[in-house]
């Protein structure tokens, strides 16, 4: 059986699912071969839960057909099968329609490949056995479990290795290996009646030395927990929004999802008319930032091979970019960028969450959301949301059931202030953000 | 089908195997997807590595159950070509095309799946499923001027090829169309608490967020539900009796079995107003005492551990009438299609997303709303379920509930209901 765990075996994998879709009658294809081996190790109430090991594999091949195109996805990486799947699916793109946008990137955006080390594999995160994740694990159920109110604590550790490798019938070839390795705390308090707020607390990271303390992870679990007791509905009223940088990413994926070549091109994006046109506040620039040593998001290449460099997405008020694969890029007459989002950096302002709230006076802090969605085309947003008012300049009582209403344009036009305490574990890097004059609805 | 071509197709294979070990409360688990001798044992000596203690007797043979029958198709969808599955999307992009001239875009996706499961445990249970699964989406955008509007429909089963009538893609195409150009007219609604008077059928998604998830037994035995206190308890009016049914045939959320080999049944969660029955896996059974789970052991796959999950829930209905409960209401909204849902489950905390729904004033109802958030609390929400009419109907939507990161695909339900007083996200003017 064939064993695929290092990024020399990917590679041949790849290189040789492309040579097979060429040999089946295909124009031109693309293979990503991958493995991946996790653990996650979960603790409730100090004693252990769940332990789950994963170990899969996946090839992925497209392939371009006259202008058709097919993509079969397989865990099933044996020669015989993959090569009888080939022959069908070529035959098969026949009863498809030809479409002169399908084709390959082109082979010069491949190039240019920046010669950074991004640091993605930790090679000392092999150590970590079971007795390390349930040591961390009791870490943080040590400062839960058996506390005032506390019904039940639970501790996850998570982590594992990726790796995987790509190869065109146009010259692309690549690799690229990760680690990754997290811990996740939390507590369900006794409340009033039957209620029983939850909070809490997790940070990932590709190194195991760049994770937060465990015991700090559990006090954290616990302090937003505690926070939540005695959480009351709020008003309906017009105040300023202060979102916390854990939470700040949903308002900004919102924003940023319509700014798709998919969605410009298909008419479903309320940035189609409004590229590079004053439309939102100039507080907020946004940088996509691929090269980022350790962090989650970078890579040296994106999903289709284009090599990656930073892309300014907001600046001035205006978006300036877009996320642009090849397939809409072609569609829309343009050059591609990429297709997707690597760390998304929002350049920090001045302030922390009390100089915010203290300047802010009164309005809303927004520590969560609760369900809620948006309309990419016309803007429109309505979100559940949990936090506190903010009374005299200082964090007050807890309040949920609320919605925030409006529209994402309108919104981001009343952008104010972004503090200069970015949050930093994970691909989204964003400090408090505050708005003005928002709408919320309660009691 | 996009911008009138059907130019793309894709196609995924999954195979693989999960071995669960169950120790007290404890689970071990670990999935392969290499099947050879050698990397099963690896992955069952993983999920084994809870366990302490001598190994346990292996069942003689393996008794395997009698195949369940919700649904059987003539023509397995492995079995059926891609060149008989484009004719369909190209006639439902053609009904949408049709339903407005001003319709400028039109994107129609279709999936089909052929699940193959077999499932056997310590106890000499075996049971092989074969689960199919279909959805249509169809996606449209119109142009009036400068404004464009996006809406759409869906459809989903475990039907076979036979159940896309000329009647259902023509439904389906109106419906997308439909939603589509209400939103030219539509406004956010008025904010604050207002009565909501949910339509029946999709409205299900109250009854999933509001009360199901809360009570999956999972979080009742760990004690982090709402509910995990309240069996026997009156939890609504008398007229609410809400059940979770894994035997209506060819549903989205039907299952023969569930994911840990057990038949499913039509569990009732609320008996006429009391609280009567978690949703239970085989650990959550034995925690209770129970002779037997509910057949809710569910999972996303095979690299998935089985969880308490709803299958197709629904209230069953009441004894009003929807012309009663619309003309009780002086300022409310209707709900009638939505988004997505979520719920806290500690807290009891939950919202849907409304897409599409309409003012009442004076009993009457008047203008179109659209993109609004509802929160509520969960045992608050049946409390004021007000009044319930004689309408309840299951959706056909391809509706897929998430949890711990795994999703499966479930049905949802609901008479017209009056709930009395919700938080509507909406603006002020």
């Amino acid at each position: 059986m064939l064993e695929l765990d290092d990024v020399k075996a990917l590679s041949e994998r790849a290189a040789a699912a492309v040579e097979m879709a060429k040999k089946a009658g295909a124009d031109h294809a693309w293979a990503s071969a991958g493995t991946s081996r996790s653990t996650e190790c979960h603790v409730r109430d100090g004693a252990l839960e769940k332990m789950q090991h994963s170990h899969s594999r996946r090839l992925s091949v497209d392939l371009y057909v006259d202008g058709r195109y097919f993509n079969h996805t397989t865990s099933d990486l044996r020669d015989g099968p993959l090569r009888e799947f080939m022959a069908e699916a070529v035959a098969l793109t026949g009863a498809l329609e030809p479409d002169p946008h399908r084709a390959l990137p082109d082979p010069a955006l491949y190039k240019g490949r920046a010669s950074v080390d991004l640091q993605a594999v930790d090679g000392g995160l092999a150590s970590l056995d079971n007795e390390g994740r349930l040591a961390l694990c009791h870490a943080m159920d040590g400062r839960m479990s058996g506390k005032t109110d506390v019904i039940s604590a639970s501790s996850t550790v998570f982590d594992g290795r990726f790796g995987s490798a790509q190869a065109s019938s146009n010259g692309f070839s690549g690799a690229h290996e990760s680690t990754f390795v997290g811990t996740y705390g939390n507590v369900t308090l006794q409340g009033e009646g039957d209620r029983r707020p939850e909070g809490g607390m997790g940070v990932g990271a590709r190194h195991r030395g760049d994770l937060l303390d465990p015991q700090w992870i559990g006090d954290e679990a616990l302090r937003r927990a505690k926070a939540r007791l005695g959480s009351r509905k709020g008003p309906t009223i017009t105040t300023t929004l202060v979102v916390d940088r854990m939470a700040a990413g949903r308002l900004l994926y919102s924003l940023m999802a319509p700014a798709r070549g998919w969605s410009v091109q298909q008419g479903r994006s309320l940035w189609a008319d409004k590229i590079d046109k004053a439309a939102i506040s100039k507080v907020l620039t946004l940088v996509d930032q691929p090269l980022l040593p350790r962090a989650m998001g970078s890579r040296l290449f994106d999903g289709e091979g284009i090599a990656a460099k930073p892309m300014t997405v907001f600046e001035g008020g205006a978006l300036r970019n877009l996320f642009l694969d090849t397939y809409y890029a072609r569609k829309l007459g343009k050059t591609p960028t990429s297709g997707g989002s690597s760390n998304l950096v929002v350049t920090p302002g001045e302030g922390d969450l009390d100089s915010l709230v203290a300047d802010a006076g009164k309005g809303v802090y927004v520590t969560s959301w609760l369900g809620g969605n948006s309309d990419a085309t016309s803007g429109e947003f309505s979100l559940g949301l949990r936090g506190h008012l903010i009374e005299g300049g200082k964090i007050g009582a807890p309040v949920g059931e609320m919605n925030v209403t409006g529209n994402l344009l309108d919104l981001f036009s009343r952008l104010s202030k972004v503090g200069g305490d970015p949050w930093t574990y994970g691909s989204l890097h964003i400090p408090t953000m505050v708005f003005e004059d928002v709408s919320f609805s309660g009691e | 089908m996009e911008d009138g071509i059907i130019s793309e197709a894709r196609a995924n294979v999954d195979l693989g195997v999960g071995l669960r070990v169950v120790v007290g409360d404890q689970v071990g688990y670990a999935y392969t997807e290499d099947l050879s001798d050698e990397a099963m044992l690896s992955a069952a000596r993983s999920a084994a590595a809870i366990a302490h203690g001598s190994s346990v007797a292996l069942p003689g043979a393996f008794t395997a159950a009698t195949p369940g029958r919700f649904y059987e198709l003539p023509v397995a969808w492995s079995d059926v070509a891609v060149d008989a599955k484009l004719p369909i999307i190209r006639r439902v992009a053609e009904l949408a095309k049709a339903g407005d001239a001003s319709i400028d875009k039109i994107n129609v996706s279709w999936n089909d799946e052929d699940e193959r499961v077999l499932i056997v445990d310590l106890e000499g249970h075996m049971v092989v499923d074969r689960r199919p699964m279909t959805r249509l989406n169809v996606s449209t955008t119109a142009k009036k001027g400068d404004v464009s509007q996006s809406g759409g429909s869906n459809l989903a089963a475990r039907h076979g090829i036979d159940w896309y009538t000329e009647e259902r893609l023509q439904t389906v195409a109106r419906e997308a169309v439909d939603r589509t150009m209400m939103l030219f007219e539509a406004r956010q609604p008025p904010a604050g608490e207002l009565p909501v008077v949910l339509a029946a059928g999709a409205s299900g998604i109250l009854l999933h967020e509001a009360i199901g998830h809360g009570m999956e037994a999972d979080f009742n035995r760990k004690n982090t539900s709402i509910y995990a206190d309240m069996i026997g308890k009156p939890v609504a009016p008398e007229f609410v009796t809400i059940v979770d049914d894994g035997t209506l045939p060819n549903e989205r959320g039907a299952l023969n079995f569930d994911d840990e080999g057990m038949p499913t049944e039509r569990t009732v969660l609320v008996d006429h107003g009391v609280l009567a029955s978690y949703l239970h896996d085989r650990i959550s059974a034995r925690h209770y005492g129970l002779s037997a789970s509910t057949g809710s052991g569910r999972r996303q796959s095979f690299r998935h551990v089985p969880l308490p999950r709803m299958r197709c829930t629904t209230m069953l209905d009441g004894p009003h009438t929807r012309d009663e409960i619309v003309a009780s209401v002086e300022r409310g909204i209707v709900a009638e299609t939505f988004t997505n849902g979520q719920v806290q489950i500690g807290a009891g905390d939950f919202t849907f997303y409304i897409k599409n729904g309409w003012l009442i004033e004076n009993g009457k109802v008047t203008a179109p709303i659209r993109d609004c958030n509802i929160i509520g609390n969960g045992p608050e929400a049946l409390r004021a379920v007000t009044m319930a009419a004689n309408d309840s109907k299951l959706d056909t939507g391809g509706w897929t509930c998430g949890k711990d990161g795994q999703g499966v695909p479930v049905s949802q339900g609901l008479p017209t209901v009056l709930v009395s007083k919700m938080t509507v996200g909406g603006t002020h003017a």
